[in-house]
């Protein structure tokens, strides 16, 4: 029989299988919906009287950054399980190109942090009603930039790591994203160096992002977070592509 | 018509040499056993020769097409199943079949008839609800080794296919390598050597790289002396035989 099929066809029948792979992994719903909802709920309720930070208005956009860096834990697990089985080989000897697995990974990802970001405005909504908004709907689209930073974290971490050690790697990731994007705590009060370091990564950058679409104070004249993420985004992205490509070919 | 030729080829990692100096030619419709001990360059011949190795040098050629300047014809033409199980662990047995012949370029229909192709020839039907992780490791085999088939291949390397099976789901699946006889052209690497005794048309016989022996079992049996594929193995192999 003729392997004979579009590239844009085996993308999506790699993107279908990797969407499955990841809904019937029940510690994706943990950690890519459940956890940070609960985060979202709890952090409301407790903290929103004692301080700004944990308005709804900030709290949710932060809580969708947050949950997104769980992406770079998923994609990085499902990349270096597949490379490191015979799966990934297999499929080698089909017509299927580097970029097409990459593209299926991606792709299958996407829908999933739509989907964070939806849940967590809309519970956002329901918590705290002052926050809905028509402007939620910019700031889930503006939301999937972030996201492709950290499935392109995942790409580079799953294409360097073996199995047992992505997860610490990951972990970095999203230790950063909760540590550096000072969606925890306010910033007053911090020494320069670190709110220096915090501003040039994208951590930081991708939650002022969303929050500012998201509370309708995106300035044009100041788009230091939209470029900074695009920046890291566009990089780490292209990292990944070139490093999967790398190992795809050496094996 | 020759299914595979292969020309002076060789393959070398970092100063160790996997494969050194392979010649060989394989009818269209054969079933070629490679047999040799563990490192004597067999799954790196078959990765050669199914695209998923790049030679150091040399040339081979699949239905006529160069694995080296027409990849994608050679892709198109041949599949592997792998020593280790291939298959995608959370996907129902129906789901993997589906997926690999969808990659493959089959349309809904197609892989619906692939579905109840390979059902009927592995007896799938059974398990085709279950996810492949569920499996026993027999059922994993099974489908890895069905996969392969997938794509209706005219050319199928099955890397050690009966490994880790028990005695009697290897013996269901040497009848259906048996029913592929004369449908396709089949590369056979084993370490069973009964494996090889029952199924092959012709043998070839590697060891550090080089292949040793090629010919019939009778032909191998008259070079030997001997009446059984693996004491003709061990003379070859632990004798030092020379390339026939």
């Amino acid at each position: 029989m003729n392997k004979k099929k579009g590239s844009f066809s085996r993308t999506v029948t790699l993107a279908k299988r990797n969407v499955l792979e990841i809904l019937r992994d029940p510690l994706s719903f943990i950690f890519l919906l459940g956890m940070p909802l609960l985060l979202e709920i709890l952090f409301y309720y407790l903290f929103h009287k004692m301080t700004p930070q944990f308005e709804m208005k900030y709290l949710a956009p932060g809580i969708v950054v947050f949950a997104q860096s769980f992406l770079s834990l998923f994609s990085g697990i499902l990349i270096s399980i597949d490379r490191n089985t015979a799966f990934l080989t297999r499929l080698y000897v089909s017509r299927a190109k580097a970029h097409e697995f990459v593209l299926g990974y991606t792709l299958a990802l996407l829908p999933v942090t739509f989907l964070q970001s939806a849940l967590f405005f809309l519970v956002g909504g329901i918590l705290d009603p002052s926050i809905w908004s028509a402007r939620m709907i910019p700031a889930v689209l503006v939301s999937l930039l972030p996201a492709v930073f950290f499935i392109g974290c995942g790409l580079l971490i799953g294409s360097l790591c073996g199995e047992r050690s992505v997860g610490g790697v990951a972990s970095a990731v999203i230790a950063g994203q909760s540590v550096l994007s000072g969606m925890w705590f306010p910033l007053d009060g911090l020494d320069g160096g670190i709110v220096t370091l915090m501003k040039a990564l994208p951590f930081k950058n991708a939650v002022d992002l969303v929050r500012s679409v998201s509370l309708g104070t995106w300035d044009g004249a100041h788009p230091a977070p939209l470029f900074i993420v695009l920046a890291y985004a566009a990089a780490v992205y292209a990292l990944g592509v070139f490093v999967f490509g790398r190992r795809m070919r050496a094996q | 018509m020759t299914a595979i030729q292969t020309r002076n080829l060789r393959k070398e990692y970092k100063g160790l040499v996997a494969v050194e100096g392979l010649d060989l030619e394989i009818g269209e419709g054969e079933l070629f056993s490679l047999l040799g001990v563990n490192g004597a360059g067999k799954t790196t011949t078959v990765r050669m020769l199914s695209t998923l190795l790049r030679p150091t040098a040399g040339e081979a050629w699949i239905c006529g097409h160069s694995i080296l300047s027409e990849r994608e014809q050679v892709k198109g033409l041949v599949d592997i199943s792998l020593q280790e199980t291939a298959i995608a662990r959370k996907l129902t047995v129906e789901e993997n079949i589906a997926f690999y012949a969808a990659l493959n370029g089959q349309s809904r229909e197609e892989c619906e008839k692939t579905k109840r192709r390979l059902y009927e020839a592995f007896g799938l039907d059974a398990v085709a609800k279950q996810r492949a992780s569920r499996l026993s490791g027999g059922w994993q085999r099974k489908l890895s080794v069905a996969l392969a088939l997938a794509t209706d291949p005219r050319v199928l390397f099955l890397d050690e296919p009966t490994l880790g099976l028990d005695v009697i789901a290897r013996r269901e699946l040497w009848q259906t390598i048996r029913s592929l006889k004369g449908k396709m052209t089949i590369i056979l690497t084993t370490h069973y050597m009964e494996e090889a005794e029952a199924l092959s048309d012709r043998i070839g016989i590697m060891k550090a790289g080089r292949l040793l022996f090629v010919g019939t079992k009778e032909e191998l049996f008259s070079r030997t002396g001997k009446k059984r594929v693996e004491d003709a193995f061990l003379e070859i192999v632990c004798g030092g035989g020379d390339n026939e």
